[in-house]
C-alpha cells in the first residue's frame, strides 16, 4: 500500500494511503496541530470529511488505530495499583553481605519486610527466588515494598550494618535519629533504580 | 495628547477588525473584503452622519507600522513555504498552468490599462493586481470546503506558489522602476529620513542596488542555512520569536532604506529560513503575528480609501471585474486541464482562482505612493480596492457554490468552460 505525502503550502501536509476497496484515505495535518480524515471513495469523487480532531484527540485515535493505547502513556497519570508499595531495582554491590547466600536464607523479607519478586542478572531473569538462586555480584533485586521497606532493603543488600541499619524490623517506619547519614547515603545509592522503577 | 489617546486608538483599530472578522465569518466570507470595509468605515473620508463624524480613527503612523510589518510577515511566510523543489519537481505542468495563468490575466490586465489611457507603467501595475490571486482567501476557503483533500487543490496551490514567484520578481522590476532613484520604498515610516541619506542617486544605481540586495539575499537562502540555524538555536520560545522578527523586520527595513521593496526581500529572507530545520517552528510561532499584522495592513488600505474615488470608477472597475473574472475561469480551468486534472476538477481550479486580494492591495500600495509620481496612482489604488472587495467575495461565492453551479449548468452541456 502507497502513501503519498505532499507539502502543503500554507496550512501543513497531506497524507494520501490507498485502501483495499479501492478507495483512498486522506489526512491532512494542519500545522497547528490540528488533523483532518477524509475518504475519497474513487478518483473522480470528492473527498467527504469524516474526522476533525484538534492534535490531541488524533494522537489518541491514532494509537488506538495502532493498538498501542494504553491508558497510561500519559505519564501524569500513571497509577500502579500496589497500594502503598513499590517496585524498586536494588543492585547487590560485589562487597554485599548478601553475596553467596540465596533471598530465602538472608531472611530478606523477614529483616526489611520487602519482598524479592525477582532477580536479574545479566540477560537472565529469576522470578521468585527463594532458597535455590545464590546471589552473585552485579546481581539486581526486583523488590516489592513500601518506601520504608525499600529503604531497609538497600541497607541491608549495601551491608549497611555499621549504621545499625540492618536491625531496623520490618516495615519500620524510619531509623533512630542517629541513623540520618547512613540512610541518606542508602537512599542516594538506590535512588537510580527507584527512578527507573516507576 | 497623541500619545496618551494612542493606545486607546489601537483599541479602536482591532475592535473594528474584530467586530468586521466576525460578520465575515458569520457569511463564511474570507475576512479581508471585511477589514477593508472597516478600515473604510471608520477611516477619515467617510462623510458625515446626521451631523456625527464616524472618523474614529486619526492617528496615523503606528496603523502605518503595523501595516507595513503586515505586508513584511505575508510575505515572509509565504517565503518560507516556498520550496524551490516541490515546485520543480511538477515543473512541468505547473510552469504551463501558471504561464497560463499569468499570461492571459497579465495581458488582459495590461490592455484593459492601456484602454483606461493608462501609461505603460501605470498599465503594469493594473497587470499585477489582476494577474495574481490570493493565495490567503484561496487557501482559507480550500480547508472550509474541503477541497483541501482532493487532486485539484494541488493544482491551485502550485499555481499559487508559482504566482508567488512571479510577484516576487515583479515587485522587484516594478519597485526599482516606479521609485527609480527616489530611495524611498511602498513604506514611508522608515524611508524617509534615512534615504536622504542615501548616497544612491539615479535610476542606475537604484537598481544596481536592488540587484545587490536581492543577490545577497539570494546567497543566503543557498549558502547561509547553517549561519541562520546557530541564528536560531535557542530554547526559549520567546527569544526564537524575538530574533525571527528581528530579522524579518530588520532585513525588510533595511532594504526599504535602500530603496528596494521590502516585500521581495521579506520574501527572500522567508525562503532562506524555509531552508533551516526551523522553518516549522518559525510558522507555528511567527503565524499569529503575521494575521494580527494583516489584518492592519487591510485596514489601513481601507483607511486610504476614498469611498466617493471608489465610487468614481464603478463603470471601469465592474468592467474590470467582469473580464478578469471570465479570464481567470479559462485560464484556470485550461491550466487545470493542462495539469492533467479532469474537466470537472479543471472548473474547480478555474473557480478557485478567481478571487484577488492581499497582492493586489500590495501591489495598489506600492502604485498610490507619492514616490511613485503616478497620475493615475490614486485611481489605480480606488480602482484595486474595489476590485478586490469585489473579487475577493465573488471568488468565495463561487467557491461555495460551485456544487449548485455544477448541477445547473454541466447536466445539459456536457462540456464547457
Amino acid at each position: 500500500m502507497t502513501v503519498y505525502e505532499t507539502d502543503i503550502p500554507g496550512v501543513g501536509r497531506k497524507f494520501e494511503l490507498e485502501l483495499a476497496d479501492g478507495s483512498r484515505a486522506v489526512v491532512l495535518h494542519h500545522h497547528d496541530g490540528r488533523r483532518e480524515v477524509f475518504r475519497r471513495p474513487d478518483p473522480e469523487a470528492d473527498s467527504e470529511q469524516i474526522f476533525d480532531l484538534p492534535a490531541e484527540q488524533a494522537r489518541q485515535l491514532g494509537s488506538i488505530l495502532t493498538g498501542a493505547h494504553f491508558e497510561s502513556v500519559d505519564a501524569t497519570d500513571l497509577s500502579v495499583p500496589l497500594g502503598d508499595a513499590i517496585i524498586e531495582w536494588v543492585d547487590v554491590p560485589a562487597d554485599s553481605p548478601l553475596v553467596g547466600e540465596t533471598v530465602l536464607g538472608a531472611n530478606v523479607r523477614g529483616e526489611t519486610g520487602a519482598t524479592v519478586v525477582a532477580l536479574q542478572r545479566g540477560t537472565d531473569t529469576f522470578t521468585n527466588p527463594g532458597g535455590d538462586v545464590l546471589l552473585e555480584p552485579d546481581d539486581v533485586l526486583v523488590a516489592l515494598g513500601t518506601r520504608a521497606e525499600q529503604r531497609s532493603l538497600a541497607r541491608l543488600v549495601e551491608g549497611a550494618t555499621e549504621f545499625g541499619g540492618s536491625t531496623d524490623g520490618p516495615g519500620a517506619a524510619g531509623g533512630p535519629t542517629g541513623d540520618d547519614a547512613g540512610e541518606g547515603s542508602a537512599d542516594a545509592e538506590s535512588g537510580d533504580p527507584t527512578d527507573d522503577g516507576e | 495628547m497623541a500619545a496618551t489617546d494612542l493606545l486607546f486608538q489601537a483599541g479602536v483599530v482591532f475592535a473594528v477588525l474584530a467586530v468586521g472578522g466576525a460578520v465575515a465569518d458569520r457569511y463564511g466570507q474570507s475576512v479581508i473584503p471585511a477589514y477593508i470595509v472597516a478600515g473604510i468605515v471608520v477611516g477619515p473620508n467617510v462623510p458625515q452622519v446626521f451631523g456625527y463624524s464616524f472618523v474614529l480613527v486619526e492617528t496615523r503612523e503606528f496603523i502605518d507600522l503595523l501595516a507595513e510589518l503586515g505586508i513584511v510577515f505575508l510575505l515572509f511566510f509565504i517565503g518560507l513555504e516556498f520550496n524551490l523543489e516541490r515546485l520543480a519537481a511538477s515543473r512541468d505542468r505547473i510552469l504551463g498552468a501558471g504561464a497560463i495563468d499569468v499570461g492571459i490575466n497579465g495581458t488582459v490586465g495590461a490592455a484593459i490599462g492601456f484602454a483606461l489611457g493608462f501609461s505603460a507603467l501605470e498599465s503594469l501595475f493594473l497587470a499585477g493586481i489582476v494577474a495574481i490571486s490570493s493565495s490567503a482567501i484561496i487557501t482559507k476557503t480550500l480547508i472550509d470546503l474541503g477541497w483541501i483533500a482532493d487532486p485539484e487543490s494541488e493544482t491551485i496551490l502550485g499555481l499559487l506558489v508559482f504566482e508567488d514567484v512571479v510577484v516576487a520578481v515583479y515587485l522587484a522590476v516594478v519597485t526599482a522602476v516606479a521609485l527609480g532613484g527616489n530611495g524611498g520604498g511602498v513604506g514611508d515610516v522608515a524611508g524617509v529620513d534615512l534615504a536622504s541619506l542615501d548616497p544612491t542617486g539615479g535610476v542606475g544605481a537604484s537598481i544596481a542596488v536592488s540587484l545587490a540586495v536581492l543577490l545577497a539575499l539570494v546567497a543566503l537562502a543557498v549558502w547561509g542555512t547553517p549561519l541562520l540555524e546557530r541564528y536560531l538555536a535557542t530554547d526559549s520560545n520567546e527569544q526564537f520569536l524575538v530574533r525571527v522578527v528581528a530579522a524579518a523586520a530588520g532585513v525588510a527595513g533595511l532594504a526599504l532604506v535602500l530603496g528596494v521593496s521590502e516585500a521581495v526581500a521579506a520574501f527572500f529572507l522567508g525562503a532562506a529560513f524555509g531552508a533551516t530545520d526551523h522553518a516549522h517552528r518559525i510558522e507555528r510561532v511567527i503565524t499569529s503575528e503575521r494575521d494580527l499584522y494583516a489584518a492592519v495592513f487591510f485596514f489601513a488600505i481601507g483607511l486610504e480609501t476614498d469611498p466617493a474615488l471608489v465610487a468614481g470608477v464603478l463603470e471601469p472597475l465592474a468592467a474590470l471585474a467582469a473580464i478578469t473574472a471570465a479570464t481567470k475561469l479559462v485560464s484556470g480551468y485550461w491550466g487545470g486541464r493542462t495539469y492533467g486534472l479532469s474537466e470537472r476538477r479543471s472548473r474547480r481550479v478555474a473557480v478557485a482562482m478567481v478571487a484577488r486580494g492581499e497582492f493586489s492591495l500590495v501591489i495598489a500600495a506600492l502604485a498610490a505612493r507619492p514616490e511613485a509620481g503616478l497620475p493615475n496612482g490614486d485611481t489605480i489604488a480606488a480602482l484595486a480596492v474595489g476590485y478586490v472587495l469585489v473579487m475577493g467575495v465573488l471568488g468565495t461565492v463561487l467557491m461555495g457554490s460551485s456544487e449548485a453551479l455544477e448541477r445547473r449548468f454541466f447536466e445539459r452541456r456536457v462540456d464547457g468552460g
